[in-house]
């Protein structure tokens, strides 16, 4: 039953981080009404968003690896 | 040695029986194959074939209004949820009525179901806790998972009514995914909001140390350290909250995706060798149903345990 919860929470990253990168770039293209450089600053928000919440969601599981190894 | 009966086989089937199955089934797929457009396009049109052809597949994203109740526009994606809810309630009561200690296959089967949920539920959330989201998690996971079994059921997608489909499978209506999202938001949400209170909308809105940070300033103490420690928890916390709301699509996005290419393939491969080469795909969206109703709810659960997880105690 243990090895459900990693799974599931590693299953939520991929569709995550795409859905900010996407949504990034759509809301920056969107906002300034298909320029580029507001693009490129949605789609920059939006990898940054991307990898604090991958972050977030994996983060317990490094520091139960590290509880594990520490005994 | 006289031979004492016992006959040798395979899958519970004597071989002469196996072997007759497989050359019907060889046969149906060459015919299949002939009257699809694949077959059509290597050898032509056979004409007594024509019967098993399957028409070309048009699928359309949006759900079509079958009529209106009060003023409210009801979908044929709606009527097939409403069929999955009145089948669960009616199967939960059938299983119910007579309870046994020793229980029968059927019982045995729910009771299992049920059982493996709550054994996840109280091994990530802990005995108190997965109790109390047992309910919620249970729900998502049965309703995710019989939509899109029962969507599989021939009468989807093939009872006409007028130019419409009268039911379509209802994890493949983009709202489902939505509401049901949206319902693990707010149940996200109020187990934060009941378990720890007020500190569960601080991880959102630490603005604390940045107003203490200029706070300093008025008293003629001009700490830049603070504030711009201030800025970065205040930053901290949007980002937790923009993540929060990018999950609620990133559920719906998921779970949409998945069931509508599905449905999707089932249709293509039905059309391009008709009768037989859907059988396997029929097999693969059996598991992928189970699967995302799993994922779904599985990620309520956990989302759900973190956020009645402190922040302090998270990371250590």
């Amino acid at each position: 039953m243990d090895k459900w919860i990693p799974a599931l929470r590693v299953t939520g990253i991929g569709f995550y981080i795409a859905t900010c990168i996407v949504g990034g770039t759509l809301v920056g293209w969107w906002l300034g009404d298909k320029r580029p450089l507001y693009m490129i600053i949605g789609l920059v928000s939006g990898v940054v968003l991307a990898f604090y919440g991958a972050y977030r969601m994996i983060k317990p599981l490094i520091n139960n690896n590290n509880r594990k190894e520490n005994g | 040695m006289a031979e004492t009966g016992k006959r040798r086989g395979c899958l519970g089937c004597s071989f002469p029986v196996l072997i007759i199955v497989a050359i019907v089934f060889i046969a149906i797929f060459v015919m299949g194959f002939l009257a699809g457009p694949l077959g059509q396009a290597l050898f032509g049109e056979i004409s007594w074939l024509k019967w098993m052809s399957v028409g070309r597949p048009e699928p359309h994203l949006p759900a079509p209004v079958l009529f209106h109740i009060f003023g409210l526009p009801v979908t044929n994606t709606i009527l097939a949820g409403w069929i999955t809810v009145v089948f669960l309630v009616l199967v939960s009561w059938l299983i119910t009525r007579h309870m046994k200690l020793v229980p029968g296959r059927v019982q045995a089967a729910f009771e299992a179901i049920v059982g493996w949920v709550y054994d996840l539920c109280q091994s990530t959330a802990g005995e108190v806790n997965g109790r109390k989201f047992f309910p919620v998690v249970a729900t998502i996971f049965l309703f995710v998972a019989f939509n899109a079994w029962l969507s599989l059921i021939p009468g989807y997608g093939s009872i006409l009514l007028g130019q419409n489909e009268l039911i379509r499978g209802a994890n493949t209506d983009i709202n489902t995914p939505l509401a049901i999202a949206l319902i693990s938001f707010v149940f996200v949400a109020y187990f934060g909001l009941k378990l720890l209170g007020i500190k569960w909308l601080k991880q959102y809105f630490d603005v604390g140390p940045l107003f203490r940070g200029i706070g300093r300033i008025f008293k003629g103490k001009f700490d830049f350290m603070a504030i711009f420690s201030g800025v970065i928890d205040a930053f901290v916390g949007f980002l937790e909250l923009l993540s929060r709301f990018i999950t609620i699509i990133s559920f719906t996005f998921r779970l949409f995706g998945n069931m509508t290419a599905g449905e999707i393939l089932l249709l293509v491969t039905a059309y391009l060798i008709p009768w037989v080469l859907a059988v396997p795909f029929y097999g693969l969206e059996i598991l992928i149903g189970f699967i995302q109703g799993l994922i779904f709810a599985g990620l309520t659960l956990v989302f759900a345990t973190m956020a009645v997880t402190p922040h302090q105690e998270e990371s250590h």
